[in-house]
């Protein structure tokens, strides 16, 4: 039995170092001085990530102009919608998966962010087969990759969240925090 | 019709939007990954702008630069200039470059190469349901392949690149002389 036990704890230590989690990343919010929308970006050892507010509207115009249905159009530009760079900046492989990724609500609630995968699972009921605006769920990086497209978070459009995103480098899975992120106004014409 | 072109003038300008356009992009660099799992190039047909019909296999014997791009994505825009300058260069040897746009329309890329300001003269070829960039594993755009003459995928890049750098140059250099 103790045994089993010390086996047990060395899988952990094992998992621990395999393991960093929340870093401060160098954070920068740059706000767009036509829009007033703001961006946030965060540098870490090796992975970088942009998110870029989108508003309604923009979001309504993309998936307008693709021919989504209006209840699909309508549907996700409730979503708090970012455009997304994510970036390897480091010398080696390194891969990523949304399916890691979440945001914290204020209260401590943390949430899933919505993967590529689970949008085109509900679009394909509807028909719809494009999905390529939306941020890949998964990818292996090589030197000097890089990726755009939509990140969704579905949370009240007052609210502020802390967002969290993993990347994994040599081996070792890293997790970076991007705090107070908030999604872009709704139009004045509409509920807030 | 007009306004057809002109939506789709505004949708170019889309993903991301006009808003974000002051944001600097990331930088286009030139490393192209080598792939160390062997990957033979999935044939595939497919019809340029004028309805010719394009087979991969036409093609073996060439190096291929195989990119998968669409009109409104901003590193595809920005990558082509020089896809088309790599292109001119190496053209009067046995390199090719196949352009596969994802899911668009003839309509949207005459509006595109008019817009674009430059004459884009390698094949673009229209992988209407994106059957293609599935058999490539493709994630998101743009992603380019570089394949050997005997077939077999050797390179990829994930995002915008420079392809007239000379580094990119040599790599293509030495699969043709292979």
């Amino acid at each position: 039995m103790p045994n089993t036990i010390n086996a047990r704890l060395a899988k952990i230590i094992c998992l621990c170092l395999l393991y960093t989690p929340a870093q401060a990343a160098e954070v920068t919010i740059h706000k767009i001085e036509a829009s007033g929308l703001l961006t946030w970006t965060a540098k870490d050892d090796g992975f970088s990530v942009e998110l870029i507010q989108l508003n309604p509207d923009f979001v309504r115009a993309v998936y307008g102009k693709r021919d989504f249905p209006a209840d699909e159009v309508e549907r996700i530009a409730d979503y708090c919608v970012f455009g997304t760079i994510i970036q390897n900046t480091s010398q080696q492989q390194l891969s990523y998966r949304v399916a890691d990724w979440r945001y914290i609500e204020k209260g401590g609630k943390s949430n899933p962010v919505k993967t590529k995968a689970q949008w085109l699972a509900e679009w394909r009921n509807a028909g719809i087969t494009f999905a390529w605006t939306l941020l890949p769920e998964s990818g292996d990086f090589g030197i000097g990759d890089w990726q755009q497209g939509f990140t969704t978070i579905k949370i009240d459009r007052n609210e502020t969240f802390d967002f969290i995103y993993t990347w994994t480098l040599d081996g070792v899975k890293h997790e970076g925090k991007i705090p107070n992120m908030s999604c872009a106004p709704a139009p004045l014409n509409q509920p807030q | 019709m007009p306004f057809k072109f002109i939506s789709m003038f505004l949708c170019c300008l889309l993903l991301f939007p006009a808003q974000a356009a002051e944001r600097q992009q990331p930088k286009l660099g030139h490393h192209l990954t080598p792939q160390s799992e062997a990957m033979h190039a999935p044939d595939f047909t497919l019809e340029d702008i004028d309805a010719r019909k394009y087979s991969l296999n036409d093609y073996r014997g060439k190096v291929i630069m195989l990119n998968f791009w669409a009109t409104w994505c901003p590193p595809c825009r920005r990558e082509l200039p020089s896809m088309e300058r790599l292109h001119q260069k190496l053209k009067s040897s046995d390199f090719v470059v196949l352009a596969l746009d994802q899911m668009e329309d003839s309509d949207q890329i005459f509006t595109f190469t008019g817009d674009i300001g430059i004459d884009l003269t390698f094949p673009i070829l229209f992988d209407r349901d994106s059957s293609v960039a599935r058999a490539y594993g493709v994630m998101g755009l743009p992603t380019t392949y570089l394949i050997d003459k005997k077939g077999n995928v050797r390179f990829r890049a994930i995002g915008g690149r420079e392809f007239d750098h000379p580094e990119v140059e040599k790599q293509i250099l030495q699969l043709l002389q292979e």
